[in-house]
């Protein structure tokens, strides 16, 4: 039986009623934060860089696909990984279904990793996704972006991700419990799978020119990862304490 | 074509980018803390007993509210837009399933169950829900009050004048409006509303939102006639593959 407070329908509503207050509140916050978004400045990327796509060789221009803005959701999916990452895989069953509306209001969503492209499609194919998915292997843009370090770098405590030095649980020793189990289920150990990172970045396209306009990592994709946001509106919340979910072929039931 | 705003946008070295995204990141970790305080609040919220016995028509036929949470305690409905006399699902609620689809199985995972629930006939929801290749379960309430008590759906008499939705009055011509419904079920079978969200309140939900708030150009929505005009079902994109170079507009 429940122990949480229940009430009438108008004691229910006057509760409801102030926390619709709060909730526009932050809806607002939300756009504010949409707009300064929109008003960073732009780097523009001189570098070329070459990656694998079903459609053959590609540059970061030639991912636009036409269009004039870019997403890029940076997959885990480490060269030595033997499956993609599985929290990674569950924000990817999130976009998946969205990303043709996104390509009919001038946004390619596309996500790029290091592993070799015939990984990429096998797991593609696997998962049942149909984004487009280019493999960065062997260049330097998820270094360049902050999603991919060295094992110097590792070995050196010099990783800067989310904007800061050595501040996530994959650059802690000894390696968190949850960090050690993604890494297996990835078919790999915690150090090659903490190589790699997730993260969003975006990118504009004018006049031939692209141009970074956009970062993001850790909690800054925590919005973008769909089940979250259905479980924040849930009694229990998020309800973990670890790593729980599995790639949706792995559930038992 | 491209915005003249984005045309004289201004550019920088990495540094100074560096700098503004920082300044940025601080504002953005102070909303996530509020979006977790507000979730948090969210869960403080009296419940109210559910006392009406709903009998909904599901893909297997009759099943009552306490059925769809599938032995699960948490159960959270998608008042999905198809009125009994519509031959296709709102566009914008398609576009809403598009994003939760492929994730009511994780959701499973953490005991809740995801449904839609629409007063269009289940033979229709059926075949609509065929067509755009959707896995979720979806019942119809055509038969019941459910989607009147959790107003989203009004009576022609009641949209003569301003409806009850999203907890105001307003003036409305359509007879069916989205929103999301959360409920309890606890060990003794008793069942609970816990929440209810609308209009904007759903926003966040749809991914692509999501990820059009972080591009350049946003959501592009203000010149438009109204905000989604430019969505289509997803079969119906003259770009179907998502792949193919884009008509300039």
């Amino acid at each position: 039986m429940t122990t949480h407070m229940t009430g009438t329908r108008e004691e229910w509503l006057a509760a409801r009623l102030e926390l619709l207050e709060a909730e526009k509140e932050l809806t607002r916050r939300s756009d504010e934060l949409a707009r300064r978004r929109q008003e960073l400045p732009w780097v523009r990327v001189d570098k070329e860089y070459r990656f694998e796509t079903d459609e053959g060789s590609a540059s970061l221009a030639d991912l636009f696909k036409g269009r004039s803005q870019l997403l890029v959701y940076h997959f885990m999916f480490g060269p030595d990984y033997t499956a993609g990452c599985p929290s990674c895989s569950s924000i990817a069953d999130g976009f998946n279904g969205v990303v043709i509306h996104l390509a009919n209001h001038d946004v390619t969503l596309s996500a790029v990793s290091r592993a070799p492209l015939a990984k990429l499609r096998g797991y593609k194919q696997r998962m049942g996704w149909t984004f487009p998915w280019a493999s960065s292997f062997g260049t330097d843009f998820n270094f360049d972006f902050n999603v991919s370090f060295t094992e110097e770098q590792q070995r050196q405590g010099r990783i800067d991700y989310n904007y800061q030095r050595g501040g996530h649980a994959m650059d802690m020793t000894p390696v968190p419990e949850p960090v050690a189990e993604l890494a297996a289920m990835s078919g790999t150990d915690a150090a090659t799978y903490g190589r790699d990172r997730p993260g969003l970045s975006a990118f504009v396209l004018q006049d031939g020119i692209v141009y970074h306009t956009y970062s993001t990592y850790v909690r800054g994709v925590d919005g973008l990862w769909g089940m979250y946001q259905w479980l924040d509106r849930a009694p229990k919340g998020r309800n973990e304490t670890g790593p729980w979910f599995r790639r949706h072929d792995e559930y038992g039931n | 074509m491209v915005k003249r705003g984005l045309d004289t946008h201004k550019t920088v070295t990495q540094g100074e980018w560096l700098e503004a995204r920082k300044h940025l990141l601080t504002q953005e970790k102070e909303f996530t803390r509020l979006r977790d305080r507000l979730s948090q609040q969210r869960r403080e919220l009296p419940w109210v007993k559910v006392e009406k016995n709903y009998v909904f028509e599901g893909p297997r036929g009759k099943e009552t509210l306490a059925d769809l949470f599938e032995g699960r305690s948490q159960l959270v409905v998608y008042h999905f837009m198809f009125a009994p006399d519509w031959e296709e699902g709102c566009r914008s609620c398609s576009f809403w399933a598009d994003g939760f689809n492929a994730i009511d199985l994780h959701l499973n995972q953490r005991d809740v169950t995801l449904v839609a629930i629409s007063r269009g006939p289940i033979e229709k929801l059926e075949a609509f829900k065929r067509r755009m290749g959707w896995n979720f379960k979806w019942l119809s309430s055509g038969n019941n009050d459910f989607n009147y008590d959790y107003q989203v759906s009004f009576t022609p008499e009641a949209l003569e004048n301003e409806v009850e939705y999203n907890y105001g009055k307003q003036k409305t011509d359509s007879s069916d409006l989205p929103g999301v419904s959360v409920f309890y079920q606890d060990s003794k079978g008793n069942l609970f509303h816990t929440y209810s969200a609308y209009s904007r309140g759903i926003d966040i939900l749809n991914p692509a939102y999501n990820y059009l708030d972080l591009v350049p150009k946003g959501r592009d929505e203000a010149e438009l006639e109204w905000p989604m005009a430019w969505l289509r079902y997803h079969d119906q994109y003259e770009d179907r593959s998502g792949n193919t170079k884009r008509e300039a507009r």
